[in-house]
C-alpha cells in the first residue's frame, strides 16, 4: 500500500499541475453542484479568450507537468479552442486528462485530443443503467460508453477512467452491480466513485431537502444504502485489480491520476478559468466562481484571482493532513502535527478508524474511510 | 364634579368588533383631542397591544360632554383588558364602573369572549347598553343580532344604539345613552377616602402609576395614602386624569377616576384590587373584592445562548416591576442549561411576556412545554403544589393528584360541531351545557382540565372550526385525576427539559409523539440510540435511531481544499452547539422543535 513516491516535494521548483476549467455543458445534471451549466455562445467565446489570456500570463503552460481539463464538459472544446487555450503548444505531458461526457467521444475528438498530447480521458458515466443515468440528466447507454471506449483505445488513449455516483435516484443494488460489471468488462485503468450528498447546491439535493418529488428525489437510496453501494464498490473494484488509493479513487497500480495526486500530496497546482483553485505551497487562491463574473473581471482588466489566502501554521497543518489522510497510503507526519490531540488520536486508534503503519505515518483504516470527516474533525479542527 | 354629573363606563367588545374605533370617535366628538392629535386607536399604547388588537393594560379617558339637557357631564371611559387571562383585572375595572357599552358587530354577532365579559359586568350590577356597530356594512343583520343578544345574554336589545364607529354614524346617540341610561356613581363625598386600584404599572421616570376610582371621600396632593393590602404608606406626589393627554389636578373626588403617583418603587405594592385610604383618617374597612392573582400556567424559559442567562434574569426583573402577576425562579436543566421557571396568568400572558423579552430585551428564548400547578396529596398526608415536572414526587409517595379544571364556553355554528365535540372529548372535557342560541349558533359549556387547554387546544379548535368558534374560559375547580410524569430518555438518560405531566391514559400517545419528533431531529450518532418514553421505570413507548453509516466527503471537489475545509468547519461548529445528554449530542433546534407543540399527531 505504501507509495512514498507520491509525496512530491513542495518547493518552488517542483513542477505544478495545470487545471483548466471549462464550465460549459449541454445540459446541467441534477446532481451537479458546480458553477457549470448551459451558457450562451457569446459567453463561451469571451470565456475562451479570457481563459487563454490567463493561461498565457504565467509560465505555467510550460512549467506544468500535468494538465487536467475539467468541467463542466471540456469534451465540448473544439480543436481551435484547445489551441487557443494551450497557446498552440503540442507538448508532451507527464499526464494530460480531459473530462468527457459520454456522447462526446467521437473519432475526431479522440484524434484532436491525442494530437495535443492528451493521453487520459475521464468519462463521466455516473451510472451504466439507462434509467438512473436519464434521471440524473444523462442520455447515454452502456453500449454507447463501450463503443466510445473502443474509439479511445483505437486512437491510442491508454488511460481511461470512469466516474460512478452512488446514491442517484432510482439506484438499486442490481443496477449498481451491473455498473460495476461494466467497469470490469471495459477493463478501465481507473475509476472514481462518489457519493451523492444532498446539499442545496445541486437541483437534486435541494429537491431532496425540500422534500419535493422532481428529479426522482423521492426515489433516492437512503444514506445507508449509499454507504452499502460504496462498500460494495470497494470490494468489487479491488477484486478486479483497481486498488483503492484515495477515498473516492481506484486504479491499477501505476495508473493513479498524477494530476489529482498533487492535490493530496500538498504539491503545487495552478487552476485557470472560473472557479479554478490554485496552490503554490504557501498560498491558496481561486478565481471568480461564475463564468460570467470571471469573464467580466478579465474584461475590466482585473486580476482573475478573486480570493487569496496565505496559510498560517495551523491551516498548513490542517490542509496537509486533511488532504494527505484522504490517501489510503496515509499522510506523513511532521513533528508537532498531533500535539494536543493525543487523547483524540488514542480514541480513534481504539475505534479502529486510523492506524500508524510506521511512527511517522497516519492513515485511515478501511472501516475509517467512511468516517473520514469524524477523524478530520477530531484531529484537525478546533 | 358632583356625583350626578359623572358617568363611569367601559366598553365590552370582541376583537375587531370596533371598540377602539368607537373610543376614538367618542374622544373626537367631545373635543378632547384636536384632529391633529388624533392618532388611530389612541388607547392601546403598547406596540404589542396595537399589533394584536387587544388591550393588556387598562386605560382611562375623561371626556367632558355637553348633553342635550344642557348640562355638562364628566364621562370616564375605563378601557378594560380584553382577554380572559386577565379576568381579575377585568373584574376590577368593571367594579370601577356603573355601566358598560356592549359593542357587537352587526354582521358577526355575539362571540364567547363578549359573552363572558358581559356576564362579568352583570355580576357587578352594571347597566349594559347594547350597541350594534358596523350597521352600514352590506352583511349587517341588526335584527338577527338583536335577537341573538336577547337569547344568548337575556338582555333587552330593543333599544340598542345603531352605529357605524368608522363613519361616525349614530355615535352622538351613544353619548346621550351613556348619560341617560348609565346611573351616576354612588359614594360618600364626605366619608374617609376609599379608592379602588384597578390598574398599576411601573414607569421608569415616575415610579408606579396607579389608576384608581375614588369611591368615597377625596384624594389630595400631599396626602399620606395607605395601600391597604400592602400595608405601606406613601405621599401623594401627583394626581391627574387623561383626556387622553395627562392633565394634573390637585384632587380627585368621589365618583371620579384618575391616576395617582407616590414614589412607589414596586408594582407589587400597588396591586390591582387593593384599596387606597387616608393614613391619617382611615375608613372602617377596605373595599371588597381584593384577591391576589395566581399564576395558572407554568413553563421554563431558557436563553438560546447560554451567556445570555444574566441578561434574561435582568429582563425578568425589569418586567416584573411592571407586571406583578408573573412569577419566576431560577431552575437549571441538563439539556438547556440555566433558566427560569415562570408562572403566568394564562397562555396569552405567557406569550406576551415571551414576546416582550424577545422584543424589548433582544433575547432569544427556548420555552419548555407549558404546564399547570397540581395539588399532589402525599401518602404521609401532606399536600404539595407542583408546577415543575422536575419536582414531581416518586409515584409510590403519591396518594392522589388534583388538577385545575376550567369551565370552557365555545360559541360556534352547528356545522363545526362534530369536530369541536370530538376535540373536547379528546381533551377530557365534560359537557355541562349544550344550547342553541338563535339560528345555527350553538353555545357549548364544558369542563376541561387546564393541562389539556395549554397543550394545543386553541390551535386545534381553530383548525376544526376553521376559525368560526370563539372560546372563553375561567377557573372552575379541581378534579382528582391519575396524572403521571412522563420522561423522555435518550440512550437511557432522561432529558429533563422534555419531561411532562400527563394523564395516565394519554402517556403512551404523548410519548410516541414526542419520540417520533425527536427521532427526526436528533442526528444519527456513531452508535444506535434508544429513544424511550417512561413513567418511572415503566417504558410506555420506544423507538431507536440506528447508528450512522458514513460521514465522509466522497465528492469531486478537485483542488478546492478551502471548500472541504469550510464544510468541516461547519460540521465542527454544529457539533459545538449541540447539547450533550449522556453520550448523545442533540442540537438545540431539536429541543426547540420538540417543545413547539404542533398538530402532527
Amino acid at each position: 500500500m505504501l507509495r512514498p513516491a507520491f509525496e512530491a516535494e513542495t518547493t518552488p521548483r517542483a513542477a505544478p499541475g495545470l487545471y483548466v476549467s471549462f464550465p460549459f455543458c449541454r445540459q446541467k445534471c441534477t446532481y451537479c453542484n458546480f458553477a457549470s451549466g448551459v451558457f450562451s455562445q457569446d459567453l463561451r467565446r469571451r470565456y475562451v479568450t479570457a481563459l487563454a489570456a490567463e493561461a498565457a500570463a504565467s509560465d505555467t503552460l510550460d512549467r506544468a507537468d500535468t494538465l487536467y481539463l475539467g468541467g463542466g464538459t471540456p469534451s465540448l472544446l473544439t480543436g481551435e479552442e484547445l489551441d487557443e487555450i494551450l497557446g498552440g503548444r503540442r507538448r508532451e505531458w507527464a499526464e494530460a486528462t480531459v473530462e468527457a461526457a459520454p456522447g462526446d467521444v467521437t473519432e475526431e475528438a479522440a484524434r484532436l485530443w491525442r494530437e495535443r498530447g492528451i493521453d487520459r480521458v475521464s468519462l463521466g458515466v455516473q451510472s451504466f443503467d439507462r434509467r438512473v443515468a436519464a434521471a440524473a440528466g444523462r442520455k447515454h447507454s452502456a453500449e454507447q460508453v463501450e463503443q466510445e471506449i473502443s474509439i479511445l483505445r483505437r486512437a491510442g488513449v491508454e488511460r481511461i477512467s470512469v466516474d460512478l455516483i452512488a446514491g442517484l435516484a432510482h439506484q438499486k443494488e442490481a443496477d449498481w452491480e451491473e455498473s460495476l460489471d461494466w467497469i470490469e468488462r471495459l477493463e478501465v485503468e481507473h475509476a472514481s466513485v462518489y457519493m451523492l450528498d444532498a446539499d442545496d447546491d445541486s437541483r437534486l439535493g435541494a429537491e431532496i431537502r425540500s422534500e419535493g418529488g422532481r428529479y426522482g428525489a423521492r426515489d433516492v437510496p437512503s444514506d445507508d444504502q449509499t454507504a452499502d453501494f460504496y462498500e460494495r464498490a470497494i470490494e468489487r473494484l479491488a477484486a478486479m485489480g483497481l486498488e483503492h488509493y484515495e477515498i473516492s479513487n481506484f486504479a491499477r497500480p501505476g495508473c493513479e491520476s498524477a494530476h489529482n495526486l498533487k492535490y493530496w500530496t500538498f504539491a503545487p497546482y495552478v487552476g485557470v478559468g472560473s472557479d479554478a483553485h490554485s496552490f503554490d505551497g504557501a498560498e491558496r487562491w481561486n478565481n471568480a466562481r461564475m463564468a460570467s463574473e470571471y469573464v467580466a473581471r478579465w474584461e475590466r482588466g482585473e486580476l482573475a484571482a478573486a480570493e487569496r489566502e496565505t496559510l498560517d501554521a495551523v491551516r498548513r497543518r490542517q490542509d496537509r493532513l486533511l488532504t494527505g489522510l484522504r490517501l489510503r497510503a496515509g499522510a506523513p507526519l511532521e513533528p508537532g502535527d498531533l500535539d494536543g490531540r493525543e487523547e483524540a488520536l488514542e480514541q480513534l486508534l481504539q475505534k479502529g478508524w486510523v492506524e500508524r503503519p510506521e511512527p511517522q505515518r497516519l492513515r485511515l483504516t478501511s472501516s475509517g474511510v467512511l468516517f473520514a470527516n469524524e477523524v478530520f474533525l477530531e484531529l484537525l479542527f478546533e | 364634579m358632583d356625583l350626578a354629573h359623572i358617568r363611569n363606563f367601559s366598553i365590552i367588545a370582541h376583537i375587531d368588533h370596533g371598540k377602539s374605533t368607537l373610543a376614538d370617535r367618542l374622544i373626537q366628538l367631545t373635543g378632547a383631542l384636536t384632529e391633529r392629535e388624533m392618532q388611530a386607536q389612541v388607547l392601546d399604547s403598547m406596540d404589542l397591544e396595537r399589533e394584536r388588537g387587544i388591550t393588556i393594560k387598562a386605560q382611562t379617558v375623561r371626556l367632558l360632554y355637553q348633553a342635550k339637557d344642557g348640562e355638562t357631564y364628566q364621562l370616564n371611559l375605563i378601557d378594560t383588558p380584553g382577554h380572559v387571562d386577565f379576568s381579575y383585572e377585568v373584574s376590577r375595572s368593571l367594579a370601577a364602573c356603573e355601566g358598560a357599552l356592549l359593542v357587537v358587530d352587526a354582521a358577526q354577532g355575539v362571540e364567547a369572549q363578549t359573552l363572558a365579559n358581559t356576564y362579568l359586568a352583570l355580576e357587578h350590577d352594571l347597566e349594559i347598553v347594547p350597541v350594534l356597530n358596523k350597521i352600514d356594512l352590506p352583511a349587517a343583520e341588526p335584527e338577527r343580532i338583536k335577537e341573538q343578544i336577547e337569547s344568548s345574554i337575556g338582555l333587552d336589545a330593543s333599544e340598542a344604539v345603531m352605529i357605524s364607529a368608522k363613519s361616525g354614524l349614530g355615535v352622538p346617540d351613544v353619548l346621550e345613552a351613556i348619560v341617560k341610561r348609565i346611573p351616576p356613581p354612588k359614594g360618600e363625598p364626605d366619608a374617609p377616602l376609599r379608592a379602588l386600584i384597578f390598574d398599576s404599572w411601573y414607569d421608569a421616570y415616575r415610579g408606579v402609576i396607579i389608576l384608581a376610582r375614588i369611591v368615597d371621600g377625596a384624594i389630595r396632593m400631599g396626602m399620606k395614602m395607605k395601600l391597604y393590602a400592602a400595608g405601606k404608606v406613601f405621599e401623594v406626589e401627583g394626581l391627574g386624569y387623561r383626556t387622553p393627554k395627562h392633565i394634573p389636578t390637585d384632587e380627585l373626588v368621589a365618583g371620579e377616576v384618575g391616576w395617582i403617583i407616590g414614589n412607589i418603587k414596586e408594582v407589587s405594592d400597588a396591586k390591582v384590587g387593593d384599596t387606597i385610604c387616608d393614613a391619617e383618617n382611615p375608613p372602617s374597612g377596605a373595599l371588597p373584592g381584593f384577591e391576589e392573582t395566581k399564576p395558572m400556567v407554568f413553563a421554563g424559559l431558557y436563553p438560546v445562548e447560554a451567556h445570555q442567562h444574566g441578561e434574561l434574569r435582568d429582563a425578568l426583573e425589569k418586567l416584573r416591576l411592571n407586571d406583578s402577576s408573573f412569577l419566576f425562579e431560577p431552575e437549571s436543566s441538563i439539556a438547556l442549561g440555566f433558566g427560569f421557571r415562570c408562572g403566568f396568568l394564562g397562555l396569552l400572558h405567557m406569550e406576551i411576556v415571551q414576546e416582550r423579552l424577545e422584543r424589548e430585551f433582544g433575547l432569544d428564548l427556548i420555552t419548555t412545554a407549558p404546564g399547570v400547578r397540581y395539588r399532589v396529596h402525599l401518602t404521609d398526608g401532606k399536600m404539595i403544589e407542583v408546577d415543575n415536572p422536575s419536582r414531581w414526587p416518586e409515584p409510590q409517595k403519591i396518594n392522589k393528584i388534583e388538577e385545575p379544571v376550567y369551565e370552557v364556553t365555545v360559541l360556534t355554528q352547528d356545522e363545526y360541531l362534530g369536530g369541536i365535540l370530538a376535540l373536547l372529548e379528546e381533551k377530557r372535557g365534560q359537557q355541562k351545557k349544550f344550547e342553541y342560541v338563535g339560528g345555527d349558533r350553538v353555545m357549548l359549556t364544558y369542563e376541561v382540565p387546564l393541562n389539556e387547554i395549554v397543550l394545543d387546544f386553541y390551535d386545534r379548535l381553530k383548525t376544526v372550526s376553521r376559525g368560526y368558534a370563539s372560546v372563553d374560559y375561567h377557573f372552575s375547580g379541581y378534579w382528582t385525576s391519575p396524572m403521571v410524569k412522563l420522561d423522555i430518555l435518550v440512550a437511557g438518560e432522561p432529558v429533563d427539559a422534555l419531561s411532562i405531566i400527563t394523564h395516565k391514559e394519554q402517556a403512551h400517545d404523548r410519548g410516541k409523539i414526542l419520540i417520533g419528533r425527536f427521532k427526526k431531529l436528533i442526528p444519527r450518532q456513531m452508535f444506535e440510540v434508544a429513544l424511550q418514553a417512561a413513567i418511572g421505570n415503566k417504558i410506555v413507548a420506544r423507538d431507536n435511531i440506528s447508528a450512522i453509516r458514513k460521514n465522509v466527503l466522497a465528492k469531486c471537489y478537485g483542488g478546492d481544499i478551502s471548500r472541504k475545509r469550510k464544510l468541516l468547519d461547519k460540521q465542527k461548529e454544529g457539533k459545538r452547539r449541540m447539547k450533550r445528554v449522556g453520550r448523545v449530542d442533540i442540537p438545540q433546534e431539536a429541543f426547540l422543535a420538540v417543545l413547539s407543540v404542533g398538530d402532527d399527531e
